[in-house]
């Protein structure tokens, strides 16, 4: 029974289930313990760290709007040292595998986390190359296919950790960028980070956010991702971690058909902080009603059709 | 913090906008000005559930936890003032109502000295019942309690709170009850007048102007005050980080520009926050 829910993502990383918190979502180490729901995860994936901390950006944060929801938090964050000494340990202690995710401006930065990581327990990276809310989304890493293999090889150098690269849906190269972070070493991929969105406050005449643009989640953003997911799945070879909307068993069976090999959840932990438990639980039984696994629908989406128009990378 | 689905018993209105939300047991003993965040199971319009203040805690089941006895019914204040707060005030009987909590640091019990004094502005008053009849099982009581709003229509939901608990002093914009003008007016002048104790502890909760402004005369009388914040929120329980507000680098803080409003608050003392 339990078999059905185990993904091979990695030869030394096979996770219980497909269900991981998405980074920002689940806080920087124990905050989302204490929903209990961080045992029944397939991994636990933590909020960006930088090399020091951050404060973050200026309120208002977050806004609801159109059935999703505005975020710009600015990787608010306690930094490198102390996410070490205070926040791994006790995430390392809940049981599922730790993914820890990382954030920089600079290559070296990147790096310099991803040494500082090696030897810290965490059983993989998810690089975030992405951020929405830092630089108004100006790094070039996740738009610029050269950037970014440049940045992935120098982290592949770094460590031998495993490196999930998370990539930004902002662009209209999502499949050229992924394949340069394959060809920098990336040994999968998390599609997507938050849409670049706004909401106007007209009466007052400003943006309902401090910093005026944000990152948008929730279900309105999962048929982008699904799309970034699939046309990635058709070009590159390496595990992807699907993320965006999810709020439902079924919404993971589509991620799952589509090409991605497990799922993140991110702001359905804000809807209901029981959303895990719910989806994975409803997950088992569609399984076992359609006799089917996870590791039997991951990319099984018209696999004999595929070679018709699929990109493939350069 | 717990995730529960209740069920609806009865919606009351109370006045124009404002209603009580009853809902069926079982709710644990919460600290006065911890809150819960509420959502429709179905039809529910948002995608974020809300935040409200655990207003009263009635008809204890006998059983005893280490925080207090087990209630049988637990009740929520709510203004109407978007979709949310729409779809809940509307939603039928037997309706059943997610609730997560309970959440953050209430008012702290006092611990010896001067009564505080309570300052509520509008849907502001959900705490203060559970704390009167905290203050009551004390041996305190009644306490002061000055409850503003815009007219007497606004001023609901004393009707709730049992004989000799409260103290009322009442104040309206328009004069229609009570007092004319704001609730920090009829603060000055019960001073003023040596009707309301000058040196007490202030708690406040209500439209975040209204804090600002109770927070500031304090400041200049030098007396703590305690304000419960109405931070927009997304999880509620310290995940998201989205419900910051900026402090002052105490040492509670440890030098940090932002603490949370949900695990952090909402109640603080006002000497923490930049305002
Ligand atoms: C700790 C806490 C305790 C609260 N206690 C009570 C209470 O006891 N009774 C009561 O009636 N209200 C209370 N509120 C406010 C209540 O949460 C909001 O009125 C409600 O979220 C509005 O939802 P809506 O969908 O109806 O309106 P929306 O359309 O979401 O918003 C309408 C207005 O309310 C503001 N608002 C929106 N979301 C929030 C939010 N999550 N928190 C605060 N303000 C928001 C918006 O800025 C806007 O001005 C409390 C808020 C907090 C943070
Ligand atoms: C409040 C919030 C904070 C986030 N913080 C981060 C972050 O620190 N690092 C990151 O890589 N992604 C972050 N994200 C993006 C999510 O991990 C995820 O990619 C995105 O929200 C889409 O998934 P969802 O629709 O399930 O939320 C954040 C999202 C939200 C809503
Ligand atoms: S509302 Fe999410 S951290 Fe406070």
């Amino acid at each position: 029974m339990k078999d059905r829910l185990r993904t091979h993502l990695l030869p030394g990383l096979v996770l219980e289930n497909p269900l991981l918190s998405a980074s920002g979502c689940f806080g920087a180490g124990l905050e989302g313990a204490s929903t209990g729901e961080s045992g029944i995860l397939g991994a636990i994936v933590t909020k960006t760290v930088t090399l020091r901390p951050r404060a973050g950006n200026p309120p208002p944060r977050i806004f609801e709007t159109s059935g999703g929801l505005l975020n710009s938090i600015g990787l608010a964050n306690p930094g490198i040292e102390s996410f070490l000494e205070r926040d791994l340990p006790g995430a390392l202690a809940l049981g599922p595998p730790v993914i820890v995710n990382i954030g920089g401006e600079t290559s070296g930065e990147y790096a310099a986390l991803a040494e500082r990581l090696q030897d810290s327990g965490a059983a993989a990276l998810e690089v975030n190359l992405s951020c929405p809310n830092v630089q108004g989304g100006s790094l070039p890493f996740s738009t610029d296919p050269d950037a970014c293999r440049r940045v992935v090889s120098e982290l592949r150098r770094a460590t031998d950790l495993p490196l999930f690269v998370k990539l930004s849906p902002n662009t209209h190269a999502v499949v050229e960028v992924a394949c340069a972070a394959v060809e920098g070493g990336a040994d999968g991929l998390t599609l997507i980070n938050t849409l670049l969105g706004m909401a106007v406050d007209w009466r007052r005449r400003r943006p309902r956010i401090g910093m005026g643009v944000a990152g948008y989640s929730g279900p309105p953003v999962k048929p982008v991702a699904l799309r970034i997911v699939h046309q990635v799945r058709r070009a590159v070879g390496v595990p992807i971690l699907g993320v965006g909307g999810i709020q439902s068993a079924e919404d993971v069976c589509e991620f799952l058909v589509a090409g991605a090999s497990a799922v993140q959840i991110g702001t359905a932990w804000f809807t209901d902080p029981r959303a895990g438990s719910w989806i994975l639980s409803r997950l088992e039984r569609l399984l076992a009603e359609e006799d089917t696994s996870v590791d039997d629908l991951v990319d099984s989406m018209g696999k004999e059709r595929r070679s018709g128009r699929g990109h493939g990378c350069a | 913090m717990e995730v529960r689905v209740h069920r609806l018993c009865e919606v009351r209105r109370l006045g124009e906008k404002d209603f009580v939300l009853e809902l069926e047991g079982p709710f644990p003993t919460v600290r006065p000005g911890a809150f819960a965040m509420l959502s429709l199971v179905r039809d529910w319009p948002c995608l974020l559930p809300r935040p409200f203040s655990y207003f009263d805690l009635r008809e204890p089941t006998g059983e005893v936890r280490e925080e207090g006895p087990v209630f049988g019914r637990g009740s929520f204040l709510v203004k109407v003032v978007g979709p949310g707060t729409a779809a809940l005030t509307s939603a039928p009987p037997g309706s059943r109502v997610r609730v997560t909590g309970p959440l953050g640091r209430g008012f702290p019990a006092p611990m010896g000295g001067k009564e505080p004094v309570c300052l509520a502005g509008g849907v502001g008053l959900a705490p203060f019942l559970l704390w009167a009849r905290e203050r009551a099982a004390a041996g305190a009581g009644p306490i002061p309690l000055l409850y503003g709003g815009r007219n007497a229509r606004a001023l609901v939901g004393r009707e709730e709170f049992e004989e000799g608990l409260v103290d009322w002093r009442l104040a309206t914009d328009d004069g229609s009850l009570g007092s004319r003008g704001t609730v920090l007016d009829l603060y000055r002048r019960l001073v003023g007048e040596d009707a309301l104790d000058g040196e007490a502890p202030v708690l406040c909760c209500g439209p975040e102007p209204m804090m600002a402004a109770v927070a500031a005369e304090c400041r200049n009388r030098d007396l703590p005050c305690m304000v419960s914040l109405e931070t927009v929120m997304a999880c509620g329980y310290g995940v998201c980080n989205g419900c910051s507000v900026e402090v002052r680098g105490r040492d509670r803080f440890e030098g940090a520009r932002y603490a949370k409003a949900c695990v952090d608050g909402p109640v603080f003392d006002a000497r923490e926050l930049r305002w």
